[in-house]
């Protein structure tokens, strides 16, 4: 396998009863890259990045994590292989405060057993965390629930890099967001690369994309369409792609002009 | 129009619930606040708060146990029956029926877990067959005299106080500590507050739902140790309706009908919100006969419509917080 990529993930297929979410789709991650992953409504952008965050089991195919074959059965699978995703809805706790949002599943423990939670080392890792990513929250005892729709995002950014994660997934992670919240979004992630993540984003938003990504993978109708290097390709392209993909001979339709509806 | 958030106002309005029926009744009889009858109170309804307890276990995980009551019925009669029939030893019959609670409480929890029955309904099923099973043991005969070391347990005194109250306060304590301070009680709390988060956060949901039921069943088996020794005798009529009691006291105590929320002490007050409320139109039984009703069943209606009143609460708390995200989406 080839060691270029952080991620590989060869032939994938994954059915719900009788719909091909996917179909023999492989992705290649490489390190230190931003990739958006964009296509059309049930594209299966995010079924695909949920088989390699270990939400979904794949029907067919293999995942390669450096270079070596990674069998991801759970999500605790790939928290082992340092993949952290961010969901679209966040899977966040808004019963529990910052920093056990950020520690469930991977608690600091202490005493026998590693029974009781070792809450002084939590809160101590995670004010940390918030004084390096410089996100705009007070205090890690603060209720979720109680906190804007930002500062739950940061949260669940937080929560996905904060065990040496090495590959991110975020999934429409500007969706819900106002314009100054998804601009600083963006710097974060950009912020995330420089620190040497592999990132794959999943969004709607094209101009995000092009604004902070490498390359961009596109899908439509559970089909990989191509790869295109954003630096060699305007929005339109990425547009025509997107809605009309490739035609039987693999080659890509003509441009057609990007409407955006903001 | 805006929802006023009273999830603060939430843990302590059963304390301030408690000690309003406490002054309303110690003016409506003058033998309520005697020392006397409060201990007797508290003596009465130790069983029921460690029953509560147990029933918070699966509640605050997002789940429901309708069982828990005849769980006690199968319990209580096969202890007795091994002790009055079978003659074996007492420390036996308590641990075969703490291992036969814990055992229905795992059964409960791998038809919830495994068959994906609502938890409502599976429980519902259990606590049928569980019943049968325990007319089908007792044969409906009741069983009574227990060897005197079974009977320490409710008439055997530490420092003054009862040897179940000192039970139950441990049962409170150890869940609290469970809770609060570790791994599992923070897993718990995440279960109940958001079971798809908890498991793409790498949570084994499933196991930790049937370890729910069977703590449950445990300590629901405890409080059949406390409830047949406190009665000397045990039919397979025991039992049923305490989860009734259970139920509404959790709820009335601040415990999330929907789950991951919860604490100790307003569940023991939410339990003793019921007890004085019996005990308490029981001593002021001419004040309700000179209206021309009778206080032993009027208390049913005020029960239930405590248990509508704080389930009403609980989805009034639910939706201001479900505006209050879409507002801040």
């Amino acid at each position: 396998m080839n060691t270029e990529y952080v991620v590989e993930m060869k032939g994938i297929c994954k059915r719900f009863g009788g719909i091909h979410a996917l179909r023999d789709v492989d992705l290649e991650l490489r390190h230190g890259e931003i990739m958006g992953i964009v296509g059309d409504n049930g594209a299966g952008k995010s079924t695909l990045m949920k088989i390699l965050s270990g939400a979904y089991l794949p029907d067919e195919g293999d995942i390669y994590v450096d270079g070596c074959q990674a069998h991801i059965r759970n999500p605790q699978d790939a928290f082992r292989l340092g993949i952290g995703m961010i969901y679209q809805d966040l899977a966040l706790f808004n019963n529990l405060d910052v920093a056990r949002n950020i520690f469930i599943g991977r608690e600091c423990a202490r005493g026998p057993l590693s029974l009781f939670l070792d809450k002084r080392r939590m809160y101590r890792q995670v004010e940390d965390l918030i004084r390096e990513l410089r996100v705009d929250i007070r205090s890690p005892r603060l209720s979720v629930a109680r906190m804007s729709g930002g500062q739950r995002q940061m949260v669940a950014c937080a929560r996905a890099i904060a065990f040496e994660s090495k590959i991110l997934i975020m999934d429409e992670p500007t969706a819900a967001l106002g314009v100054t919240e998804a601009s600083k979004l963006l710097g974060l992630i950009r912020s995330f690369r420089d620190r040497g993540l592999s990132i794959l984003l999943i969004t709607q938003r094209i101009p995000d994309i092009l604004a902070i990504a490498d390359r961009v993978f596109v899908l439509k109708g559970g089909q990989r369409q191509g790869v295109l290097d954003v630096s060699q390709v305007t929005l339109d392209d990425v547009v025509t792609l997107i809605v009309r993909g490739k035609d039987r001979n693999g080659v890509q339709a003509p441009s057609m002009e990007y409407r955006s509806f903001g | 129009m805006s929802r006023i958030d009273l999830s603060g106002l939430k843990k302590y309005t059963v304390m301030f619930a408690l000690l309003a029926l406490m002054g309303l009744f110690s003016l409506t009889s003058p033998y309520f606040l005697t020392w006397r009858n409060i201990t007797n109170i508290i003596n009465q309804n130790t069983y029921f708060i460690i029953v509560a307890v147990g029933l918070s276990f699966v509640m605050i995980g997002g789940g429901i146990d309708l069982s828990v009551g005849y769980q006690m019925s199968l319990v209580g009669v096969v202890t007795a029956k091994l002790m009055t029939v079978y003659g074996t030893p007492v420390w036996l019959a308590i641990v075969v029926g703490l291992l036969l609670g814990t055992l229905l409480g795992i059964i409960n929890g791998l038809i919830v877990t495994r068959i994906r029955i609502f938890p409502l309904i599976a429980t519902l099923a259990t606590s049928m067959v569980f019943q049968g099973i325990s007319y089908m043991i007792s044969q409906s005969r009741t069983l009574r005299n227990y060897p005197e070391q079974f009977l320490v347990i409710t008439k055997g005194k530490f420092l003054g106080i009862f040897l179940d109250v000192w039970l139950a306060l441990l049962v409170v304590v150890v869940a609290s500590v469970i809770y609060y301070t570790t791994v599992f009680g923070l897993r718990v709390m995440a279960l109940g507050g958001n079971e798809e988060a908890s498991r793409l956060s790498g949570i084994n949901t499933r196991r930790l739902k049937v370890s729910l039921y069977a703590i449950c069943g445990f300590v629901t088996a405890i409080a059949t140790m406390v409830m047949i020794s406190k009665a000397n005798t045990t039919h397979s009529s025991f039992g049923p309706g305490t989860e009734f009691i259970a139920l509404t006291a959790a709820i009335v105590g601040g415990i999330s009908f929907m789950g991951g929320e919860g604490n100790m002490p307003a569940l023991v007050a939410g339990v003793l919100l019921l007890g004085v409320l019996g005990n308490g139109m029981q001593l002021s039984y001419s004040l309700f006969t000179h209206w021309g009703v009778d206080p032993q069943y009027i208390q049913y209606v005020i029960r239930g419509l405590i248990l509508l009143g704080a389930v009403a609460f609980d989805e009034y708390q639910r939706r201001a917080r479900q505006g209050r995200h879409r507002t801040k989406g």
